[in-house]
């Protein structure tokens, strides 16, 4: 990670990581599994603020549970978490939200197409380390982990990338976000 | 928000010794809970116990901080009873399920680590005080600064976010209550009302915190911020009790490791 941020964008990646964290308490009543906003937040810093503050954001929110603030999903917080069975869709964000921001910043106009493929794309690479840290820690079996930690949350996150994209491109419209990524 | 592993005031040995020391410590002991077997299990749980006496917490306030994550570990314990393959004690005719011996002994034994994880946790961050926990992150990230990582700035933004958390809070519900003010309904309606009910305080709040943010990074350069080394208002210092604490950790792992117990 390249040292050249500016305080606009520290600044930036700070309200994302306490957002991203304010997400895990907004829970939406949904048939099955309730649906909570994280991931949905993430979406949002990534795009806006591209891939490194939308990492860092990220980090922020990961450190925010590191040290005791229980913002992972459930009021959860601590290491434990983040080393237990859940803790591979945490580090998951982080990859995710760079992956969407480098897709947002490699195209000067991204359309709903380009804007709904980045976010698919980051979703499966949650899912992905989610479900290895699951074989690892849980000890689960793949199809098990599959069924356990995948299948549930399938339609909420349709629903949350929908939203989400027409959301990003709503405020796209309607604020310039300053160049951050140099002092 | 829970009440969950929030810091209590104390000035016990283990609220006195360097953050980073208990950081690393958690990270240890909750790597070498994952891996090691039953009898070395036990010695780390009797090792927690002593730390939670020494720490002056009463085990009723640790017993608390495990409340919130009560459903998943049920939830674990009968994924692994009902799910793994053995001698069966019972047989439920209806599904087709069946505890078995070795899912009983997995799943007891995987929820037990489970709690082992969030008690050392909490203990933590029970302890200490939120700002010492930042310089303890800050001073353990030091080492991956040559890498690039911008540790000073990962600590800053740390508690950048936990000041906007409140303030976010606070602008979240006034936001709610001018949408409900028009006329928006969170309670009532249809699926689809409501996730349209809810995009209907998205917008404002993404706009209104991106404004927040903006002002602070303002008032930051306002008053002469500059990234770059900085000197520190309590500057971590390790005592002589956090090198026997260090010692005492590296020899029971080593201790374990080597007796591979």
């Amino acid at each position: 990670m390249a040292g050249k941020i500016s305080t606009r964008g520290m600044s930036y990646a700070a309200m994302f990581g306490a957002m991203t964290a304010l997400g895990a308490y907004i829970i939406i009543p949904f048939p099955l599994v309730p649906i909570t906003l994280q991931t949905f937040v993430m979406y949002l810093a990534a795009s806006l603020l591209g891939g490194h503050l939308g990492a860092l954001s990220q980090i922020v929110y990961i450190l925010l549970g590191i040290i005791g603030l229980p913002v992972f999903a459930g009021g959860k917080a601590g290491l434990g978490v983040l080393i237990g069975p859940t803790g591979g869709y945490l580090i998951g964000f982080i990859i995710g939200a760079y992956i969407i921001g480098k897709m947002m910043e490699s195209r000067k106009h991204s359309g709903y197409v380009w804007i709904a493929l980045s976010l698919i794309l980051a979703t499966v690479v949650i899912y992905t380390c989610g479900v290895v840290q699951l074989l690892v820690v849980a000890q689960l079996s793949l199809q098990k982990a599959i069924t356990v930690g995948v299948l549930p949350f399938l339609i909420g996150d349709a629903i949350k990338i929908a939203a989400a994209i027409l959301l990003i491109t709503k405020i796209k419209s309607r604020i310039q976000i300053k160049k951050v990524s140099n002092d | 928000m829970y009440n969950w592993g929030q810091y209590v005031p104390g000035n016990s040995i283990i609220h006195r010794l360097d953050p980073r020391i208990k950081i690393l410590s958690v990270i240890v002991l909750s790597v070498f809970i994952l891996k090691v077997g039953v009898n070395a299990g036990l010695l780390l749980s009797v090792f927690m116990m002593a730390v939670i006496f020494m720490s002056r917490l009463t085990f009723q306030r640790v017993i608390t901080s495990l409340r919130p994550f009560i459903i998943f570990f049920i939830l674990l314990f009968l994924l692994h009873v009902l799910f793994t393959a053995g001698t069966p004690i019972v047989r439920f005719s209806f599904c087709g399920l069946s505890i078995t011996h070795e899912g009983l002994y997995r799943g007891l034994y995987i929820t037990w680590q489970f709690m082992f994880l969030v008690t050392g946790a909490s203990i933590l961050t029970m302890t200490t005080v939120p700002s010492d926990l930042i310089s303890g992150i800050e001073g353990i990230l030091k080492p991956l600064r040559p890498l690039g990582v911008p540790t000073h700035d990962i600590a800053i933004m740390l508690s950048l976010a936990l000041r906007f958390v409140p303030t976010f809070l606070g602008e979240i519900d006034r936001i709610k209550k001018a949408q409900m003010a028009r006329g928006a309904n969170f309670k009532k309606g249809k699926m689809i009302k409501k996730i349209k009910n809810i995009t209907s305080l998205a917008l404002p709040i993404v706009l209104s915190s991106f404004r927040r943010a903006e002002e602070t990074a303002t008032a930051m350069e306002g008053r002469g911020y500059k990234r770059g080394p900085r000197t520190c208002l309590r500057n971590l210092r390790m005592s002589s009790a956090d090198y026997i604490a260090l010692v005492l950790m590296v020899a029971m792992m080593t201790g374990i490791q080597l007796m591979a117990l």
